[in-house]
């Protein structure tokens, strides 16, 4: 008895509890501090975000699969993962939010009558069909929960282009003989093909069967363009990541280029000079969500879809709008966004107030309005959706040839 | 030392293969009417076909053979009541006399190394476009520039190598519109094969295979999608159609082959959808078997195609010999 006496007035030992821990694979797109944190403290789990670029990420998504459980990225490049046998269906029943889910993910468009856009819109990948493969035929097993999504266009500076006028600018601008020597690219194949595409169709270059889906003679045909392009100057390289593209901007050495929507807050003494198009053609769209790993069981899948049903309850999507994201549960945003924020990024309204970003910084002046508008205008004006297509492998070894070779010219 | 008569291994490759369908023929081995294909020969012999044409054409001449209305030629002269005997060389006594045999050994060096450049110019496809160099492929094999010739012309009967407008053997790329072409020829031939082998097919053969299926010992999509080809495509009796569907799948396995070696998974469903045909296929019903095929064809092709889509992930000089360049 005396030696436990003697015992008991050691502190004791913590008890053993096992750790839980939720890991997510994505991009900076979705994986941001200030979501991990309070998906933590709301969670009661520890998140470990690893944040990868878009083709790593799918690289590794696929390959290495037993080394996250959350898969956080684009339903464009999901074809890769999924056919590749990397992730489970998530079952929609355990979704509790699932019937708050907007239809431009459900079905392919917010009404009935809205184009769905070309390619991989992501209805077309989204159902688990019988025989395993996606498609649009609604089933109560889905690929990926629909999260964060937006439409992107390019920006342009007023100085050379003037204001859009009524009519709105064009993607021809991206390729502009204007700006020849002040134009930039994104390097993602999925998504900078498109913007040059979307361009040279504008401008009468080229005409594409399915833009979406386009033959080896159409690609062949846009590199060759892109190539006598690159040989008259036009291009002053490509950037990897948004910041890349933004200091481009600061340094006023572009007068036209790819840029995606959370870039517009970041420019500057830039900002208000450097504006974000609504091309007449109409946007390019992505949509991101969240997938659960195969390997994924008992409790560890079930605090999978604690995380999941978080994504959509409000916090994650405030965080989102406040970089130009829009969510799919977005009455739930709603509460976690000031009258104001919601105005402006969701409903097309001027800025009643400067507004914050994620980081606290100022992004929005007061009196601004967002360019294209409120949500339902502009997602009703989709063109394409960012897309893997058919002949990717064939597109992309070309893409990156051409990269590669502005790289040598550009910067 | 003397300098040495000219050695058997040295003639043309079709004089020896001439020499030992004359000493066939000769000696009665072949009978009258019995029916000589390049193939089968070739096969035989280990050689490609190029030479066993050259070597047809030449006993035709010789008039020991002759061309009738079918396919190949008849061994003896034309006369009225020769009927043609379709039989495989192996059921006659086909003999290949030492001098000649040491002479093909020699020769078939090729089919040596033949698979091994097979599988590399196959799965180098889905990368691009590629130049086959023969010198590079000469030293690469450590084997004489013609063994490398007789490795490319066969790569070019079946397929998988072409001469480009410079005359240099080009292979690739494997475009998703080759990849989709290739699956609706499979749409149009297999099912169709599969019904004209239903009378050849053997049914024992093909229960078992469904009983290893159902006891899971059969885990390789690949292996049942050979399996199929094996013992039931391949029992039509049409040999042109069963070649150009071996020829025409061959891209596909190869691209099967690198993206499992890059380590793509077991195909459950893919596995669940061939215990499903097998079991069709065994219990003979046609119809259903045939149309079950296509729908198969149509899923794999679909998946396929999003599995080449992975590909462009992947540097592509982790797997390119150096006989390969690119274009």
């Amino acid at each position: 008895m005396h030696a436990d006496l003697r015992h008991s007035q050691k502190p004791a030992a913590p008890a053993q509890v096992k750790r839980r821990v939720l890991r997510i694979r994505g991009t900076d797109v979705t994986l941001l501090e200030q979501v991990r944190q309070m998906a933590e403290a709301d969670l009661g789990f520890e998140i470990q975000h690893e944040s990868l670029d878009f083709l790593t990420c799918q690289h590794r998504a696929a390959m290495d699969p037993s080394n996250y459980d959350i898969y956080e990225q684009c339903f464009h490049n999901l074809d890769i993962v999924w056919y590749w046998g990397a992730l489970q269906p998530i079952d929609t029943r355990r979704i509790l939010q699932w019937d708050k889910i907007g239809d431009l993910a459900k079905t392919g468009g917010i009404s009935k009558y809205t184009w769905q856009g070309h390619g991989d819109a992501p209805v077309r990948k989204l159902y688990v069909q019988p025989d395993g493969t996606l498609g649009q035929q609604p089933m109560p097993l889905i690929s990926m929960l629909p999260t964060a999504h937006n439409v992107d266009s390019f920006g342009f500076d007023r100085r050379l282009f003037g204001d859009e006028g009524p009519e709105g600018s064009s993607w021809a601008w991206l390729l502009d003989r204007r700006a020849r020597g002040r134009i930039a690219l994104v390097d993602e194949p999925a998504i900078g093909i498109y913007d040059v595409a979307l361009a040279a169709e504008s401008n009468g270059d080229l005409t594409f069967e399915d833009i979406g889906n386009m033959t080896v003679d159409e690609i062949d045909s846009l590199m060759a363009l892109l190539e006598t392009l690159r040989q008259q100057g036009f291009f002053v390289g490509s950037w990897v990541s948004p910041d890349q593209a933004e200091a481009l901007v600061r340094a006023d050495r572009v007068s036209v280029q790819s840029m995606w929507s959370p870039s517009y807050g970041n420019l500057g003494h830039m900002q208000g000079v450097f504006c974000e198009s609504v091309p007449r053609e109409g946007y390019r769209a992505w949509h991101g969500g969240a997938s659960l790993a195969r390997h994924l069981s008992g409790s560890q899948l079930d605090i999978a879809y604690e995380y999941l049903n978080w994504w959509l309850s409000g916090p994650a999507g405030a965080v989102m709008a406040r970089q130009g994201h829009y969510m799919t549960n977005a009455d739930g945003v709603r509460e976690y966004l000031s009258p104001e924020e919601w105005g402006y990024w969701y409903e097309g309204e001027i800025a009643r107030c400067d507004l914050k970003g994620p980081d606290g910084r100022i992004v929005v002046r007061a009196g601004r309005r967002r360019a294209g508008g409120a949500y339902r205008e502009r997602v009703s004006r989709i063109a394409l959706w960012n897309t893997v297509m058919d002949e990717y492998n064939y597109a992309a070894r070309a893409w990156n040839r051409f990269i590669t070779s502005l790289g040598a010219s550009g910067q | 030392m003397t300098a040495k008569p000219k050695s058997l291994e040295q003639e043309p490759l079709y004089e020896t293969i001439s020499r030992v369908l004359r000493y066939n023929i000769v000696s009665g081995r072949l009978p009258d009417g019995f029916v000589l294909i390049e193939g089968p020969i070739a096969k035989l012999m280990q050689t490609s076909r190029a030479p066993v044409q050259a070597s047809l054409r030449m006993l035709n001449a010789e008039g020991l053979i002759h061309r009738f209305r079918g396919r190949g030629y008849l061994v003896g002269q034309p006369s009225a009541n020769l009927k043609p005997i379709r039989k495989p060389l192996e059921d006659f006594d086909f003999d290949i006399p030492p001098a000649s045999r040491s002479a093909l050994a020699v020769r078939g060096t090729w089919l040596r190394v033949y698979d091994k450049v097979e599988a590399e110019i196959a799965a180098c496809q889905i990368f691009g476009e590629f130049r086959v160099v023969e010198t590079e492929l000469a030293n690469h094999l450590g084997v004489s520039r013609t063994v490398a010739r007789d490795v490319l012309s066969r790569l070019n009967e079946r397929g998988l190598i072409r001469k480009g407008a410079t005359s240099h053997w080009l292979a690739g790329p494997l475009t998703a519109r080759t990849l989709r072409e290739k699956f609706e020829l499979r749409g149009f031939m297999e099912p169709e094969a599969l019904r004209m082998a239903t009378d050849f097919i053997d049914y024992s053969q093909i229960n078992r295979i469904c009983q290893q299926i159902e006891s899971g010992k059969a885990k390789d999509a690949a292996e049942l999608e050979d399996a199929l080809m094996r013992y039931c495509l391949r029992k039509a009796p049409n040999s042109t159609l069963v070649e150009i569907i071996d020829n025409n799948r061959l891209l596909l396995s190869a691209m099967d082959k690198a993206l499992s070696d890059l380590g793509l998974p077991v195909d459950t469903v893919a596995l669940d959808q061939y215990g499903a045909l097998f079991h069709l296929i065994g219990s003979r019903q046609t119809s259903a078997s045939t149309e079950y095929l296509k729908e198969h064809l149509r899923i794999l092709s679909y998946k396929s195609l999003a599995r080449l889509k992975i590909v462009a992930l992947i540097p592509e000089s982790e797997s390119i010999p150096k006989y390969l360049n690119r274009v």
